[in-house]
């Protein structure tokens, strides 16, 4: 963070004093800037490298491999611990010890505590991630939601011809249905009248021939004499009269 | 008369059913219970009236002459067809539909092309844990620290 802002703050600076430039060999790129290209920069390993005896590093070793064997490295170690002993580059006296006593006192804190350091840094980093990636996929979320509704719409106000097509579906049939209904009380009506003239007859007919009944019936009456009636009588007397001989 | 006119077109009610939008559901339901509503007189009103049997009015009334008269008119009736005023309005409410229809659409797409172009900021983004601070700052301002109100030491630009 802090390498790239000088690296910021230096570009902007060249770019102020033109002429006096502070680097006797100004670099085309800047320093710290990787080559520049379009691809996101890759990721800094999260583990350190391979170690040997908890502080060498295992390219030291394969280094001497190619020249020495395996032994190599061993050897040059005693021996380069035997030259610093022995011609005083290393002397062992009190500040040695101090300083002995000074870096695994350090050894010490970093292994009790680094990792809960650790687990913190990376639990800080993971919100942060956290927040962006929920932001980012709210968003696309949105737009996608957003780009369906549309669609959808389109798709509705596509379906605008069944509307119309009911409609004039209605119309049609009401048309229809209105014509059949014309036709339907031109025949009633004739026939209406039909049956009139016929309930007329019918009922004149009837009419005609109560009374003539009716006449006929009167005229018969009218025409019994009172001797015929004695007569009838005397009749119908002498009738029971010969019933009673005979049963 | 019969086969004068064409089937009435049948409607996909299931189909139009789908396309309506919610809000529009309630004047959904009265269009259809409307046209059930006509579309069942129109099935229950035959095409043509019952025949009438002159003979049987010949053979019972005193007067034939009557009947042949009233045959004769009754086959010379022309019944006019109901004068259609509301299709001409309806294709050209149709077609104002459709050119709205098509406003809509071409305005939907442009919306559709805003939504895509807005996703396709965040979509052409690296990897989040590829980001770098600048990066994240650039494209999310709310987690930059503000320097203005939180400074840090040396409180002051480094010159």
């Amino acid at each position: 963070m802090l390498s790239r802002l000088a690296a910021r703050s230096a570009a902007v600076a060249a770019q102020h004093h033109h002429g006096a430039r502070l680097c006797v060999a100004a670099p085309v790129r800047l320093f710290h800037c990787s080559e520049q290209h379009g691809r996101p920069i890759e990721p800094i390993p999260e583990e350190g490298g391979k170690v040997r005896m908890g502080v060498f590093p295992e390219e030291w070793f394969q280094f001497f491999y190619k020249k020495t064997g395996v032994t190599g490295p061993y050897v040059f170690g005693t021996g380069l611990l035997a030259t610093l002993l022995s011609k005083e580059y290393l002397i062992i006296n009190n500040e040695f010890i101090a300083g002995g006593i000074f870096v695994s006192f350090v050894v010490y804190i970093i292994r009790k505590f680094g990792p809960n350091v650790a687990t913190y840094a990376d639990k800080l980093r993971q919100e942060r991630i956290d927040y962006i990636d929920n932001k980012k996929g709210r968003f696309i979320g949105a737009c996608e939601e957003g780009i369906e509704t549309e669609k959808k719409e389109q798709w509705r106000a596509e379906g605008v011809d069944y509307l119309f097509d009911a409609k004039k579906a209605n119309v049609a049939m009401q048309l229809e249905t209105a014509y059949r209904e014309r036709l339907h009380e031109v025949s009633n009506a004739v026939k209406r009248r039909l049956d009139y003239q016929l309930d007329v007859e019918n009922t004149q007919r009837r009419m005609a021939q109560e009374h003539m009944a009716d006449w006929v019936v009167s005229n018969v009456v009218k025409s019994i004499t009172p001797q015929q009636e004695k007569e009838a009588i005397a009749k119908c007397i002498e009738d029971l009269k010969r019933m009673a001989k005979a049963s | 008369m019969a086969g004068r006119r064409a089937a009435v077109k049948a409607i996909d009610w299931i189909a139009f059913a789908e396309r309506v939008p919610p809000n529009q559901k309630a004047q959904f339901t009265a269009l259809k219970a409307k046209s059930d509503a006509i579309y069942s007189k129109y099935l229950s009103t035959p095409e043509k009236p019952a025949a009438i049997n002159f003979a049987f009015y010949k053979s019972r009334l005193a007067n034939p002459a009557l009947v042949d008269e009233f045959e004769q008119k009754f086959n010379a009736v022309k019944v006019p067809e109901p004068a259609d005023t509301y299709t001409a309005g309806l294709e050209e409410a149709q077609k104002k539909a459709q050119a709205d229809v098509q406003k809509f659409i071409a305005e939907s797409n442009a919306r559709i092309k805003g939504y895509e172009e807005q996703a396709a900021i965040y979509n052409n983004m690296p990897p989040t844990e590829l980001m770098t601070y600048d990066d994240v700052f650039a494209a999310f301002p709310e987690m930059k620290p503000d320097k203005e109100k939180y400074p840090i030491w040396p409180h002051k630009p480094i010159s």
